[in-house]
């Protein structure tokens, strides 16, 4: 579904990542983990071209994201992204939110858009916000919303970037426990985490990442509890 | 103190002739300015060193020189190079009076509007891009209903500076206010009667604007989103 080829990216003169190959079947849940800096969001970016590679191939769902010629807005319509700060478009009702990807991209009727909106909504409890507007809202609830807003395009792969490293403590369970749902439900998704309650339960596989490149994956049981590398082995430690 | 009064009653239908027509250039030059500023905020803005190189060389010229020199050159410098006086005969001196203002203001609004657009965090504009937004979606549904809000207070002083400045059309002749002034008092030569009453003509229209914006700004909760 997901394959990356020997991805590498720089900023300017920093290279960034430097070489990372991953892929990702259909309904998998993969949590990459991985020191600040590392890279990892900026792998994440690249897997729905809000970032260009300087080499290496991506493609989802056989198409290459990575090649020239292909329509990048038709690919970022089925590749969810939540991004750790949410990112609600502040100007916009939750209910707005959630339906201008629909009416806008996708050429949904209001009322067919409107309906889909009130069903994720009820998904992820929040019915009773759809007329508020996001600065009204807890952090939980902004990045239940956003969620919301990313499913409504139908996606076929959900990617979050630490979607919970920005709340308060309180409202982290609320969130993980609508990630929880959707990849119960068979949701495909690239989850950047440090949550590891939430990377033995949901997680297939954890991938880590370390200046740039995956430097060991496996089973979250085999990462955190038999790490192979030394560099993961610290970084385990320090978040146990 | 009734001739005070009486000299203003009587030049009174010449001084809402000026008004009328510093209204008519003031709205002209408004609109077409702020359409100026929306275009070249957009080439500023935009990673085509063609486009942005063009907005910036715009905005250096037509901020960095007097208005008054600009309506000089334009009015009676350029039709030395391109016969504009005949293609344009007789509107030649509101349209040059029009496009001198327009150019200079809209120099300014580009910068409001650019501004403007960039205090929009980048985060709006990726999670555009996310649910598959094209740039000119992420630009007309996003980030320009955002700035929008934000450019209301400073674009409404830009618009006060215009009116004031349209009374520098009354160099190359145009009977705005300014000039209905002069030409009343070079018959009267009630200067203190004259001016007062043109002063209080400038400054009804500016709070009539200024109202408007207080209005615009409880509107669209400008503080709030
Ligand atoms: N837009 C950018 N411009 C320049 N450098 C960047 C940019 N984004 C990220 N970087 C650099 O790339 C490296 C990896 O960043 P990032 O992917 O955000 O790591 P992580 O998400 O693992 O913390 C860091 O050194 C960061 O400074
Ligand atoms: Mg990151």
């Amino acid at each position: 579904m997901i394959n990356a080829k020997n991805v590498k990216k720089s900023f300017g003169k920093n290279l960034v990542l430097k070489g990372v190959s991953l892929s990702v079947k259909p309904k998998e849940v993969v949590v990459i983990m991985g020191a600040s800096g590392s890279g990892k969001s900026t792998f994440l970016r690249c897997l729905n071209g809000l970032e260009k590679v300087y080499s290496g191939e991506i493609y989802i769902n056989n198409v290459e994201i990575t090649h020239n010629k292909t329509n990048l807005n038709l690919v970022r319509r089925e590749v969810g992204m939540v991004f750790q700060h949410f990112n609600l478009f502040a100007h916009l009702s939750v209910l707005d939110n959630i339906t201008i990807g629909p009416v806008k991209v996708l050429g949904k009727s209001k009322e067919e858009a409107e309906n889909i909106a009130m069903n994720l909504l009820k998904k992820v409890g929040l019915e009773e916000k759809a007329n508020n507007y996001p600065d009204e809202l807890s952090g939980g609830q902004q990045q239940r919303v956003a969620i919301a807003r990313a499913l409504a395009m139908n996606p076929i792969v959900m990617l979050f970037d630490e979607p919970t490293s920005a709340l308060d403590p309180e409202m982290v369970g609320e969130v993980l426990s609508v990630m929880r749902n959707l990849a119960k439900e068979g949701m495909t998704m690239i989850v950047v985490t440090h949550e590891m309650g939430f990377a033995r339960e949901v997680g297939d596989r954890v991938v880590f990442m370390d200046d740039g490149q995956i430097v060991e994956e496996g089973s979250p049981q085999e990462i955190f509890t038999y790490p192979k590398q030394e560099r993961t082995k610290a970084f385990i430690s320090k978040i146990l | 103190m009734g001739g005070f009064f009486s000299v203003i009653w009587q030049n009174l239908p010449q001084l809402l002739y000026g008004a009328k027509l510093t209204l008519f250039f003031s709205v002209v030059v408004i609109i077409v300015a702020t359409i100026l500023g929306l275009i070249f905020a957009l080439f500023k803005i935009s990673h085509n060193p063609v486009f942005k190189k063009t907005g910036e060389v715009y905005v250096h010229i037509f901020r960095g020189l007097p208005l008054l020199v600009e309506i000089f050159y334009i009015y009676f410098a350029l039709p030395m190079i391109l016969p504009l006086h005949k293609w344009f005969d007789p509107y030649f001196t509101p349209i040059a009076g029009i496009l001198a203002l327009s150019l200079n203001e809209g120099a300014y609004i580009t910068e409001i509007i650019r501004a403007g657009i960039l205090s929009i965090g980048k985060g709006q504009t990726e999670a555009a891009y996310s649910i598959g937004m094209t740039k000119y979606q992420t630009m007309r549904y996003i980030i320009l209903p955002q700035a929008f809000k934000r450019m209301i207070p400073p674009l409404v002083n830009q618009f006060i500076q215009t009116i004031k400045d349209t009374s520098l059309l009354s160099v190359i002749s145009i009977s705005e206010l300014t000039r209905q002034g002069q030409i009343i008092i070079s018959t009267t030569f009630a200067s203190l009667q004259i001016w007062t009453a043109v002063a209080v003509i400038y400054l009804a229209m500016i709070f009539t604007l200024t109202g408007i914006s207080g209005y615009l700004e409880r509107r669209f909760k400008i503080d709030k989103r």
